[in-house]
């Protein structure tokens, strides 16, 4: 598959040969960004079929997820990865409601002990798929594998991150939106898995990988007639965060520092959404381009409910049932330049 | 009658004519006529009668596959876990536990950093469903952190970890749940598992069987992305490590498991609270075993099965801001 140089987007500088292409849109599902420097596939004249992610002279590793990586992706690198179109009949028991659990994935060291641990928690959960979006050009094998060997009932999808919206600087810069195309993705599958006006009972949640969840949260939302929401705690630079429950029962508010006026200001954990609701406001997406630090949540549910249609869970959220912790990213000083452990075996 | 000559020419010629027909309608005929259309019969006969032998066989239900050992028939595995008080505490416990219940056969030993057994980890531990055995020991003012020492300046959790062993050795002292030791003869395995790590169920499996001790690679460890024993013909022959090598026994605390039979024949084996940083592994192991008589495991210590990860502190900065202003979160809310 040949390469070109896309005119709309800047060509990048590279020291071992005369020119850098950015993929063609055919072509960029092979590629991947690994490399804290040069994020971008090198060519020397002609067409390149080796995929190397470093432009420097007599460097080059395979990206991450591919059969021998020579070195570990940096947190920028990003693995997207869609399935044929593959539709699993949700596995219910009957007269319960399937929880619909979506994660998106990108390349890390740490990416296989996360996805190890969150599925161990998510054995313990009965009637749940599992929506795997990786954020990369094609399935990882190592996700592929963990998935099949973990039992559980899932979906492997991908789609990787423009450029354009890739995360840039401090990983936890909030202007950008981490994760927004695959959960828009995961949503578009739902819509294609289900009709409209399918009777399938259903709630949606979205999961990060590094997030703690208690077994009991899962069994909360799984009564969510529209959006169900409770605290998340390791938030906002608080010990919590939660909605404000009035004596009613209603939500009328938002325990929280960081821009209390936002629409919704809960966190991506915070919330979970029943199917139907899904399935009937086909044209609710998070949005992509635009959006504030902590808005992105907001973005999605301003389409689907009002404020007093929130249903509280967690004993009028006053209890903590997701905690917002983040999982710090090793430190691979010994690994050197050349690598010093084998890259063949899988962390 | 007078025979003409040329008649008898004639009748020569015709009768030799019709001998060299004979002859050459003969050749390339097979010898054995007889034998290949007896041998295609029977070939025939034996395809048949291999034909009913196949349908005969798929009829047959399948061979039942091996059933798992009963767990009543398993090592128990001892994992023990020295939680301590900290922002994600809860949420780190909250965490593992998944994992170990996955696990059968499992006795969680939790041995906290504390005067007595706190509501957190009690009731956590009650509605885990684990079986355990909770312990709580204070760690000695010699052992703390001074202020302004970084985390690994003193080996952590030294105190608690001995206290489970003499738990194991009959030592008493359980505050909640199973509070007998294992009775005489129990077999079983003894594995440190701090809560922050993150175990694959197949590691517990591949250390159930351990004879003496036994050990695997760990991930994200010691700089490097994964730090284990090196195997030569099914033996550990040395490490795979870049930072102090020449340790006895460069492993983490994740990367091995002892038999607890071994534990009660050496009931002098306990870890050193004065060991140098990284030597707290070796101040037990040196008491309990040679390297060359470790037991290798995760397929001669080719797959990493535990990842040392690190959660990171949560951010308070607005809590701090609220407590200042007197409105900080309700404390009556568990996190």
């Amino acid at each position: 598959m040949g390469w070109r140089a896309a005119p709309a987007a800047p060509c990048l500088a590279c020291p071992a040969h005369s020119r850098a292409f950015l993929p063609t849109a055919a072509a960029a599902q092979l590629t991947r960004s690994c490399g804290p420097s040069q994020p971008w596939r090198c060519r020397s004249g002609g067409t390149s079929s080796r995929l190397c992610s470093s432009c420097s002279p007599g460097r080059c590793w395979s990206p991450c997820g591919t059969r021998a990586p020579s070195r570990p992706c940096s947190p920028r690198a990003r693995m997207t990865v869609v399935t044929p179109g593959a539709r699993r009949p949700l596995a219910r028991t009957p007269g319960s409601t399937a929880c619909l659990t979506g994660t998106s994935w990108r390349c890390r060291p740490v990416q296989k002990a996360e996805l190890t641990r969150l599925a161990n928690t998510l054995l313990h959960v009965p009637n749940l798929h599992w929506l795997v979006v990786e954020d990369a050009p094609r399935r990882t094998p190592l996700t592929a594998r963990l998935l099949r060997d973990t039992g559980l009932n899932y979906t492997h999808l991908h789609v990787e991150t423009p450029r354009n919206y890739k995360l840039r600087g401090d990983a936890r810069d909030p202007r950008i939106p981490r994760g927004t195309m695959q959960r828009n993705l995961a949503l578009r599958w739902l819509r294609e898995a289900f009709p409209r006006n399918s009777s399938q009972p259903g709630v949606v949640y979205f999961a990060d990988d590094d997030n703690t969840y208690s077994l009991e949260l899962f069994e909360e939302m799984r009564s969510t007639r529209r959006v169900s929401v409770w605290p998340v705690a390791f938030v906002g630079g608080l010990r919590y965060e939660a909605p404000r429950v009035n004596g009613a029962g209603k939500v009328v508010g938002w325990k929280t520092v960081f821009d209390p006026h936002r629409p919704f200001a809960i966190d991506m954990a915070g919330f979970a959404v029943n199917l139907r609701l899904i399935l009937q406001r086909s044209q609710a997406y998070f949005k992509l381009r635009g959006v504030k630090g902590g808005y992105q949540e907001s973005s999605l549910l301003r389409e689907l409910v009002t404020l007093s249609d929130l249903e509280p869970k967690a004993a009028n959220c006053t209890k903590i049932l997701v905690w917002h912790t983040r999982t710090e990213k090793p430190v691979l000083v010994n690994e050197g330049k050349k690598g010093f452990t084998d890259p063949t075996v899988e962390i | 009658m007078k025979l003409k000559l040329k008649n008898v020419f004639l009748a020569y010629f015709l009768v030799s004519i019709a001998g060299l027909l004979y002859a050459l309608v003969q050749l390339g005929q097979p010898c054995d006529r007889r034998p290949p259309l007896r041998g295609g019969a029977e070939q025939l006969r034996q395809k048949e009668l291999r034909i009913s032998q196949l349908q005969a066989d798929l009829r047959r239900p399948p061979p039942a596959p091996a059933q798992p050992p009963e767990p009543e028939a398993l090592p128990t595995i001892y994992v023990v876990t020295p939680p301590y008080a900290r922002l994600v505490q809860k949420a780190e416990l909250v965490r593992v536990a998944p994992t170990l219940s996955l696990v059968p056969r499992l006795h969680w030993l939790l041995v906290e950093d504390a005067e007595g057994p706190t509501p957190l980890v009690s009731g956590l531990l009650a509605a885990s469903g684990l079986l355990f055995t909770h312990l709580a020991v204070v760690t000695p003012q010699a052992q703390r952190l001074r202020g302004g020492e970084p985390g690994w300046g003193r080996p952590r959790a030294v105190e608690q970890r001995n206290r489970e062993l003499d738990w194991l050795r009959g030592g008493g002292g359980a505050v909640g749940g199973e509070k007998d030791p294992p009775p005489p003869g129990t077999r079983g395995v003894v594995y440190f598992a701090d809560d922050d790590n993150t175990y694959s169920r197949e590691l517990f499996e591949e250390m159930r069987w351990t004879r003496g001790v036994s050990v695997w690679p760990v991930g994200l460890v010691g700089g490097l992305r994964f730090q284990g024993p090196r195997v030569q013909d099914g033996r550990v022959v040395g490490f795979h490590t870049a930072w102090e090598p020449n340790r006895p026994f460069p492993v983490d605390m994740g990367g091995f498991a002892v038999a607890l039979s071994l534990l009660l024949a050496k009931p002098s084996a306990r870890f050193d609270a004065t060991a140098p940083r990284g030597h707290l592994e070796s101040s037990l192991l040196s008491r309990l075993v040679d390297p060359k008589d470790l037991e290798p495991r995760a397929a001669n210590c080719t797959r990493v099965l535990v990842w040392h990860t690190r959660t990171g502190e949560p951010e308070m900065k607005q809590e701090a801001q609220l407590e200042r202003q007197g409105r900080g979160s309700d404390p009556a809310v568990e996190v």
